[in-house]
Parts: C-alpha cells; structure tokens; sequence
C-alpha cells in the first residue's frame, strides 16, 4: 500500500499572471497609501477603527471606555434626599470572591414618619481597589442598585494606603490631583 | 567697508558680479576656495536639515499608515520633533564600553558619516553653478566612496566588542557588498547610452537624446531600486537593524551623538541614491526643457504654491491636537508659511534673472525627484515585510545580478545593431558631439521597444531558468515532504513485519 501522495497545487493561469506582474506586492501598496492619503484630509475621531486616524491623545482628551466598563466603585445617593441608598444588607461582600469589601452597620431607632423602627443603618463602608478583579458580582448582588461600577478608571495612587476607599470617597469619587501647567 | 565689498565680491558668482560695475579682485580664489567653500556649507546644512526632516516624516509617514497620529507635542502638529531629537542625542551621555576598542569605536561612526557626506560634492543638485565639483568620474566617485561606509560598520561591529554588534555588522557588510554589485552592474547600460561617468554629463546626454533613460533601461532602474534598497539597508532588506528580530545590529553598543552619526550617514545615504537613480535613469534635474523655458514670475508663482500647499497640510494636521495651544501654534505656522508663499510670488521674481530662476527651478525639480524617490522608500518600508536572510542573498545573487548582467548583454545587442551604417548597423542612431544619439522618432522607438517588449521578457525567462529549483523555497512545504516521506518508510517497514496485534489475533 502506498501512501496517497498530495499533488503541488497548480497554478491557474490567474495566479501566474499575478505572480509575473507582482500584483500582490502594489495591492499592499495600494492599502497603505489609501491609509496615507486619508489621514491628511479626513476628520479625526479617536478610537473609531473606521477612520483614518485610531489614535486617542489620552491625557489630553479623554479615552473612550465601552459602554460595559467596569472601574472604580461607587456608592449611589438617593437623588431625592441625598442620603445613602445602602441598607447594610452585607451581601456585596459575601458575594466579593477575594473579601475586599468591608461594610460597617449599627442597630438603630430611626424615626419614620409616625412609626419609630429599629433599623441597620451604614456607618463606614471600605473597598480595597487593589484586592478588587472587577467581576461585577457585588454590584448584581446589591438589592438596592447602591454599589455600582462606573467606566473611570484612573485608580492610581502614590502609596498603597490609597487603594483603601472610605464610605466618603466611594460616595463622591476619587478626589485626582489635577497639575497645572 | 572697501574690504567687505571686495571679500563679497570674492565670492559672489558670475551672475552677481554682472550686476554691479566692480571687477573681481582675485578670480582664482574665488572659483577654487570660497565660492566651493559656500557651497559646502549651504549644501551640507540644508542636507543635515533635510536628514532631520526626513526622520521626522519617516515618523509621520508611517503613523498614518498605520492610522496613528505621529509626533504631535513638540511644536504645532510636532513640527520642531527633529530639534528637540537632536538636541536630547547633543546632551545625551557618551558611553563607550569598557571592554570596547576605543580608538575602534570611536572611528567607525566617522568613517561611515565622512563617507556618506563626501559623495554630497558631486551631486548635482542643479544646472550651472548649483554643483560643489563637476567632476568627470563623479558617478564613480560616488560608487566608491560610497562602499567605504561599509568599511565605518565593520569596524562599529568589530570595536565594540559586542557579539551582538559583531552579528549585525556581518550580516550588514555581507549585504551591502552583495547588493553593490548588482547596483554597479545596474547603471552601466544607462552608461552605454551617457557615454560619460560625469553627473552632469549624464544629465546632459539624456537631454540631448531626449528622453529619460528609464524608459531605455526600465530593467537597470528595477534592479538599481532594488539594489539601493538593499544597500542603505532598508525595508524590506533591514535585517542589519530589524527591531523585532535583533537588538540594534551593528549600532547596539553606540548611543548619543555618535549613534546620531550613524543615523545622519544612514540617511544621507538615502539621498544619495536617490539622487543617482534621478540622475541615471529620470533625467536630473530636467524636466521635459521646461527649465530652460522658465520665467522669474513663473517660478515665484510656483514655489508660492508648493508653499500654500505646504501651510493647507500643516494646518489640516494641527487641527487634530486637542489642547488649544497647539492649535494657535499651528495657525500661527499656517500664517508663516502663507506669508512665505507670497513674498515667494510677489517679492522674489524681482531679485531674479532668467538664469538664476532657471538654476532654482533645477534645483526645486532635482528636489521634487528626489522627494518622490524618499517617499518610495518610506512607502516599501511600512508595507512590505522583511525578506529573511538567505531569500535576501538568494535575490541579491540569483536575481538582481544575472537580471543586471544580462540587461548589459542585451542592451548592448541592441545598441551595435543600431549603430550608424557608417559604423556597419541598421542606422537608428547618429553622431553629435562624438557621441551617439538616437534618432527622433525611430531611434527612440526601437530602444524603448526593445528594452520593454524584448529584453524584459528574455530576462525574466532566463531568470526562471536559472533559479527554477529555488523558487518557492518553502519551509512548510519542505516539511510536508519530510513527513510524507517518513510516514512511507514507516508503512513499508509495517508491510516487512506485521503488527504484534495481527500476531496476537492468529
């Protein structure tokens, strides 16, 4: 028994035309000179693999994030009375996989219109951004769509203290040192 | 002030000294020491400027192919990158190795840059006195001057005492020697047709004969385009210096000024072949007799306009930087170039004659060529791949010099059989001057028939012959058959012995 022997692929007429004339090496040409071409008259909109121009001037202008993003932590108010929509229910951080949220409660009489109700209220609230994979499962865990993972993303800090967010910080943003020129 | 007037007079060229009613003090000085020595100096600042530029467009080039940006912080649309580059290589700390040769090292970025810079003289950039030197073997001049840059990587690879080093200049000088052949051989059957090694001579002959000779000689400039790829050691033959394969080639261990050294003799070689390939094969600094035909008005009009062009570019670039800054700068810059545009078509046709527009204009379109010969490079450079190291022996010696030498051979057919009947040919050609011209129209017509029609097809059907075991050279292919192969000895030696399972089933 031999073995099926595989025949060189033949050349169609095409091809060898092709090869002849070098055409695939002016095709490539072609590409990068349309590309070329187009940056100099096209506007320019960064992070738009359409255009000309892909590049983002990123500290100058601010980068595109997608709409799914998931970056720095923050603890949403209640727009109508500004107070904290967090109701302490600990859940975020039975369900954060590497234990970087710490929720801090006390039992408390708070007065609700007639009715005086024993309640748990929020004292302080740590997120440790350095331990935090940005998995998103406390913020599918929180019931009251308080914790919430916005698209900023500069979490940079000059010591490792920083990383530790207080309840302050997760309700009003990080507070970035902006250099003036 | 009598000696400023005679110094300046010294110097001045004939055209100026026409003007005024003095007589030149001392014509010896002034045609042999310090009019060349003006020249010198504008020739090589503008070059330097140039070779800064050219990073620096280099840089833009490929960014927008690749839709990038390219510099954009330093100055509007990061037009002042080349000087803040070379001030950051002035003051950068010069470091020599230890272990390094010293005198080695310190050599070898001067030769390479001497001999890039010298071969400047003999160029000629424009007609009449925008040459440094007219010499009668300047094409030679530069081939071979040109070749002891190769002598500058050597001792750079060999100085440095670096394995690293050491690799990149072998591969390097190995390359540039094998493609100098080809580009050597390249030239001659333009030469055949020139009949003289002098630049201008060359410019000349193809003004007289009337036509550029790359339409006599398309296969001599295929092979010479290629070949100076391969000697200035760009893309895609930059195996010397490919950034994704090697540290740096034979340049690893420099860095500051005398790496700039290098860089500047890198890209000055450039210009030097570009500016023989426009000189050989696309007619200099000619352009169909418009030059002769030029007025002042004519050429301010024209330089006005590559200037308002210049400023739209600069302007369309500029408003793509986000920080308004920036974009003031760039205005300003656009205006700058504006104002430049009209004291060009308004201001400067009064300052010329018809002779000093007509050198300008020569040295704008010599420019123009070599600009677009640049472009070229940079284009090939960030399109194509990087050919490995034996396809690029195998198409320095199998291709590029049997395709030159058989050029020779052919062209040379070509021209005995259209000799002169005096001479005992056909009579496609007459003399002038004692040197052969084509006749117009025939004589032209059969050269560049022949040239196309005849000789690219003879070559490249000789060429396949020669290399029609190694075309292909495929590795994947090569280990399929390796495969195929082993996989039929296996089988036979199964078909000598049977299986222990068939054995077992018995």
């Amino acid at each position: 028994m031999s073995a099926a022997k595989t025949p060189a692929p033949k050349r169609t007429i095409g091809q060898l035309i092709r090869r002849l004339l070098l055409l695939d090496l002016f095709k490539g040409l072609m590409v990068t000179f349309r590309y070329n071409a187009r940056a100099l008259y096209e506007p320019r909109d960064g992070g738009n693999p359409n255009q000309a121009i892909y590049t983002e001037q990123y500290p100058l202008e601010a980068a595109r994030v997608s709409e799914r993003f998931r970056g720095a932590p923050r603890l949403n108010l209640d727009p109508e009375n500004g107070s904290t929509l967090c109701i302490a229910c600990d859940l975020c951080a039975l369900a954060c996989p590497v234990d970087c949220i710490d929720v801090g409660s006390i039992r408390r009489e708070v007065r609700e219109g007639e009715k005086v109700n024993k309640k748990k209220v929020l004292t302080t609230f740590t997120f440790d951004t350095s331990r935090c994979m940005f998995c998103n499962l406390c913020v599918e865990a929180c019931p009251t769509d308080c914790l919430e993972l916005t698209q900023s993303f500069e979490l940079a800090v000059y010591h490792r203290a920083g990383f530790r967010w207080d309840r302050e910080m997760l309700e009003k943003g990080i507070n970035y040192v902006r250099y003036a020129k | 002030m009598q000696a400023i007037l005679a110094t300046l007079l010294l110097v001045a060229p004939d055209w100026v000294v026409s003007l005024t009613r003095e007589r030149r003090p001392n014509t010896f000085w002034a045609e042999y020491i310090l009019w060349p020595v003006i020249q010198i100096l504008v020739v090589l600042f503008i070059v330097l400027t140039l070779v800064a530029y050219l990073v620096y467009l280099e840089r833009k080039v490929s960014a927008f192919m690749q839709a990038r940006l390219g510099p954009m912080r330093v100055g509007p649309w990061g037009l002042l990158q080349p000087l803040a580059d070379g001030i950051k290589l002035l003051l950068k700390e010069d470091i020599i190795p230890i272990k390094a040769d010293r005198a080695v090292f310190i050599i070898a970025p001067i030769v390479s840059v001497v001999a890039a810079l010298v071969v400047l003289a003999v160029v000629p950039w424009g007609a009449a006195w925008a040459t440094i030197a007219n010499v009668n073997i300047g094409l030679l001049f530069i081939l071979a001057v040109s070749s002891v840059g190769v002598l500058g990587l050597v001792l750079a690879g060999w100085g440095s005492n670096s394995k690293y080093s050491l690799l990149g200049a072998l591969r390097s000088s190995a390359q540039m020697v094998s493609y100098e052949i080809g580009m050597g051989l390249s030239i001659i059957g333009a030469l055949m047709f020139a009949r003289t090694l002098s630049m201008s001579g060359i410019i000349d002959a193809q003004q007289a004969d009337g036509v550029w000779y790359v339409f006599f000689q398309p296969l001599g400039f295929l092979v010479y385009a290629v070949s100076a790829l391969g000697e200035t050691n760009r893309a895609p033959f930059d195996l010397p210096e490919a950034e994704s394969e090697l540290v740096a080639g034979y340049h690893t261990e420099y860095s500051g000024f005398r790496w700039a050294l290098f860089f500047m003799a890198e890209y000055s070689g450039m210009i030097v072949t570009s500016a023989v390939a426009v000189t050989v094969f696309l007619g200099g600094w000619s352009l169909f007799g418009l030059e002769n035909k030029i007025k002042p008005l004519a050429f301010g009009i024209l330089l006005g306009l590559t200037l308002l062009v210049l400023a739209a570019v600069v302007f369309r670039g500029s408003r793509r930087a986000v920080n308004p800054k920036a974009r003031t700068a760039g205005a300003a810059t656009t205006i700058l170039f504006v104002i430049l545009a009209l004291f060009a078509a308004l201001i400067l046709p009064r300052w010329l004659n018809q002779d000093s527009a007509r050198v300008l204009f020569s040295v704008g379109v010599f420019a123009a060529k070599i600009f677009l010969l640049i472009y070229l490079y940079m284009w090939f450079r960030w399109t194509w791949p990087r050919y490995r190291y034996d396809q690029l022996m195998e198409l320095g010696w199998k291709w590029m010099i049997p395709a030159a030498i058989a050029n020779i051979v052919l062209t040379g057919t070509w021209f005995v059989l259209a000799l002169p009947k005096s001479q005992g040919g056909v009579g496609l050609m007459h003399e002038v001057n004692k040197r052969l011209v084509p006749n117009w129209p025939w004589g032209i017509a059969y050269f560049i028939g022949t040239a196309f029609i005849v000789t690219i097809p003879i070559v490249w059907l000789l060429l396949v012959t020669i290399n029609r075991r190694s075309r292909d050279f495929n590795l994947h292919e090569q280990r399929q058959l390796q495969m195929q192969l082993r996989r039929e000895r296996l089988e036979k030696m199964l078909q000598e012995q049977p299986r222990p399972a068939e054995i077992a089933g018995q």
